[in-house]
């Protein structure tokens, strides 16, 4: 078995409630592979000084910084497809790209995150997609894993993003159907079209099991909203509680996401613990001084550093130009960008399809 | 304060404009120009460094510097160029500043007493000290003109804010969003003044005043738009990068940077990241950091004393290498190519005097006192040697 299927199936074995193994191994490997295949890390570890010969730990592995993936074509082999983020300034070439080598691998390791964060439970939802179907927007990460959602968890698909933007009068009429029939719904999408839905004053009470999964931070909102006020207004303007309704926290340079801790720590019988963005074990995030680029004291604010095994096709380690704090031992809580870092975020999807 | 205390304080302004009367430019350029010393003496400024953020010693070095803009035959000159011939004033001016640097207030009043309009100033957020204390500076010296002018603060208060957008005239400094959403809201004469960048043009064939440069980029902290963020050479860029690191490190002793916020260290490392991804030369330290790329074309840098040293294989081909309205200010140490006024340039200037404009300075190519008495549709760069 070739390391790269044997690390799809150790993320398998571990969605199917196994234990996940040998990060550290797994790290070192990847960053062998990807040195000896992609031109550019490797010059760039050179001339750092760094080698597979001189690391010792993965915390030694060389981080890219994010703009590498708009600069650079970081690719172990021929890319099965490419995503690219969703800025919008500064023209198409402004926009990162990540080839994709092992898709297999990405679907692999989305759908053990998504199962294990948001339908824990296993329940089969009806899925509402606040998103551009995968036909319209085929380059867009989020917009593939929740097709994979969809096809996985879905007992229906549908997606609410076309040409004129987001069909709030076709999403409250499907929402107002399923809140009659009492079937249980998954909503997903950005942050933002949920306040555009919350500001239309459409309310319901959707069936048991339903439950929200947002993504994006505020690029795209109409107005500011806290997150204790998103809680809320999933609340009054869908019935769902604040349990069920998870934060996303994913980025196209990476394979694998982040999800708010609530609904697994609920279903674990630890619904007091404090929420926070928790990983899957084969993504691992260090908070780094931005002087240094060592570790901050515990709690402290730094610039989040992710180093994701499935990324086994690119480059692991990216250095992100996202700001946030460790928590928890287990979750980071991201509270914000850089200055003069490039908007980006899914709610750039709502601004790039709105007419 | 109260819209209606605003609007008293406005109509008492403009009414003690009345009063003055045939009070002469050459007075109000008089008791400008004696208010300066004054002003920059008052004892309240210390607060500016906590406010501002910059280091006791930048403030000392940086605030002389806008004192300086009110030199009394510089006033008279710039009235006479730009000052007459125009009609009546408009009753009162409006400035809304940004709070980027400290001490915008002072050439702002000066300029609407030399236009002879009331001057209402409200000051942003990081620098509620300049302006009162030049208004009692002024009152020192001029009671009747110091009666003129409004100084104002408030945090956040759109009815307030409505208040100003009704003047005659508005003038609007920040940045471009912040600027575009207040124009939307004023009902008179706009002069917005939104983000742009300085710039350094360095022929290493001529003298390389190193020092000059390293202030050109480094006061203010690079906050404001007359800060050098990219630095053109033609000749030997290696050499100029090296020679400008040096400086901003002795710099960086007399001048300490400003403490950084960890989202302000975080700019700069991703910055440094990016360029070190890309192979571009960096150097970089408590200091700030110079970063020599291969390719012209201008980027603004995250700001924190960094500049981006780039190659420039023919100088007549510079004004390809920024977009329109990007550059303010350009230090050079050789004459400027042609195209940079239709580029959006509105100032040259010899290396080492970026951030110490004249009050002639035409921001955003408009006259700097001619805008404030007509409409002005011919754009404007100065040129100082």
């Amino acid at each position: 078995m070739s390391h790269v299927a044997a690390l799809e199936a150790a993320i398998r074995a571990w969605a199917d409630g196994g234990v996940f193994e040998g990060f550290e191994e797994w790290a070192l490997r990847a960053f062998a592979h990807q040195f000896e295949r992609v031109a550019a890390y490797r010059s760039y570890c050179e001339r750092r000084g760094v080698t597979p010969a001189t690391v010792a730990s993965w915390t030694d592995v060389p981080a890219v910084p994010a703009a590498a993936f708009r600069h650079a074509d970081l690719a172990t082999g021929p890319a099965e497809a490419a995503f690219r983020t969703s800025g919008t300034t500064g023209g198409a070439g402004a926009r990162g790209r990540h080839p994709i080598v092992h898709l297999s691998l990405y679907r692999a390791s989305a759908l053990a995150g998504f199962r294990h964060f948001v339908v824990p439970d296993d329940e089969r939802l009806a899925c509402l997609f606040l998103l551009p179907p995968l036909a319209a927007r085929p380059d867009s990460s989020l917009v593939h894993m929740c097709a994979w959602v969809g096809e996985a968890f879905g007992t229906s698909v549908e997606w609410f993003v076309g040409d004129e933007g987001l069909d709030l009068a076709r999403l409250r009429e499907r929402l107002a159907a399923l809140a009659a029939s009492g079937e249980p719904v998954l909503l997903a999408g950005p942050t933002a079209a949920f306040v555009r839905l919350f500001d239309t004053g459409f309310s319901c009470r959707l069936g048991p099991g339903s439950r929200v999964m947002d993504t994006g931070g505020a690029k795209g909102m109409p107005r500011p909203l806290s997150r204790p006020g998103f809680l809320r207004a999933c609340w009054t303007h869908l019935g769902i509680a604040g349990y069920f309704c998870v934060n996303e926290y994913g980025m196209t340079e990476l394979c694998s996401q982040r999800y708010d801790s609530v609904l697994a720590d609920r279903m674990a019988g630890r619904s007091l613990a404090a929420r926070r963005l928790v990983a899957p074990p084969w993504l691992r995030t260090r908070v780094l001084d931005p002087d240094t680029l060592t570790p901050v004291a515990p709690g402290a604010t730094g610039l989040l550093c992710h180093h994701d095994l499935a990324n086994w096709g690119s480059v692991s380690v990216v250095l992100t130009e996202d700001l946030g704090h460790a928590t928890g031992g287990d979750g980071i809580v991201v509270e914000g960008r850089v200055s003069g870092a490039p908007p980006r975020g899914c709610g750039q999807l709502l601004v790039a399809m709105s007419p | 304060m109260t819209t209606a205390g605003l609007s008293r304080a406005i109509a008492a302004a403009i009414d003690a404009r009345t009063r003055l009367g045939r009070h002469t430019t050459d007075a109000t350029a008089a008791s400008l120009a004696a208010a300066a010393p004054r002003w920059l003496a008052d004892p309240a400024l210390a607060a500016l460094a906590e406010s501002s953020g910059l280091h006791p010693s930048m403030l000392a070095e940086v605030l002389p510097r806008t004192a300086a803009m009110l030199d009394r035959d510089a006033m008279r000159g710039l009235v006479e160029r730009e000052g007459t011939d125009v009609g009546e004033p408009a009753e009162w001016i409006a400035c809304i500043l940004a709070s980027n640097v400290p001490a915008l207030a002072v050439p702002a009043i000066a300029l609407g007493c030399l236009a002879g309009s009331a001057v209402v100033v409200k000051s942003g957020h990081r620098d509620t000290i300049s302006a009162p204390a030049f208004q009692r500076a002024l009152a020192a010296v001029d009671p009747a003109l110091a009666a003129t002018v409004v100084p104002v603060f408030w945090p956040h208060d759109s009815a307030l804010d409505d208040v100003l957008l009704d003047a005659p005239i508005a003038v609007l400094t920040g940045h471009d969003a912040t600027v575009a959403a207040l124009a939307e809201r004023a009902t008179g004469r706009v002069l917005a003044h939104g983000t742009r960048y300085g710039a350094l043009l360095i022929d290493t064939n001529a003298d390389v005043d190193y020092a000059g440069a390293a202030l050109d980029v480094a006061l203010y902290e690079q906050r404001g738009c007359l800060s050098a963020h990219v630095c053109w050479v033609v000749g030997d860029a290696e050499r100029v990068a090296a020679g400008l690191a040096d400086a901003l490190m002795l710099l960086a002793e007399r001048l300490p940077p400003a403490p950084a916020t960890v989202e302000e260290r975080a700019a700069v490392r991703t910055f440094l990241e990016e360029a070190a991804w890309s192979g571009a030369g960096v150097q970089a330290g408590a200091w700030g950091a110079v970063v020599r790329e291969s390719d012209p074309t201008f980027r603004p840098t995250c700001g924190a004393r960094t500049i981006r040293v780039l190659p420039l294989p023919d100088v007549a081909r510079l004004p390809e290498c920024f977009p329109p309205n990007a550059i303010e200010c350009l230090g050079t140490n050789v004459p400027p190519p042609a195209g940079l006024r239709a580029r959006g340039v509105a100032r040259v200037c010899p290396v080492g005097r970026m951030q110490q404009p004249p009050l002639s300075w035409p921001r955003g190519q408009r006259p700097a006192l001619g805008s404030l008495l007509r409409e002005s549709r011919t754009a404007v760069m100065a040129i100082e040697r």
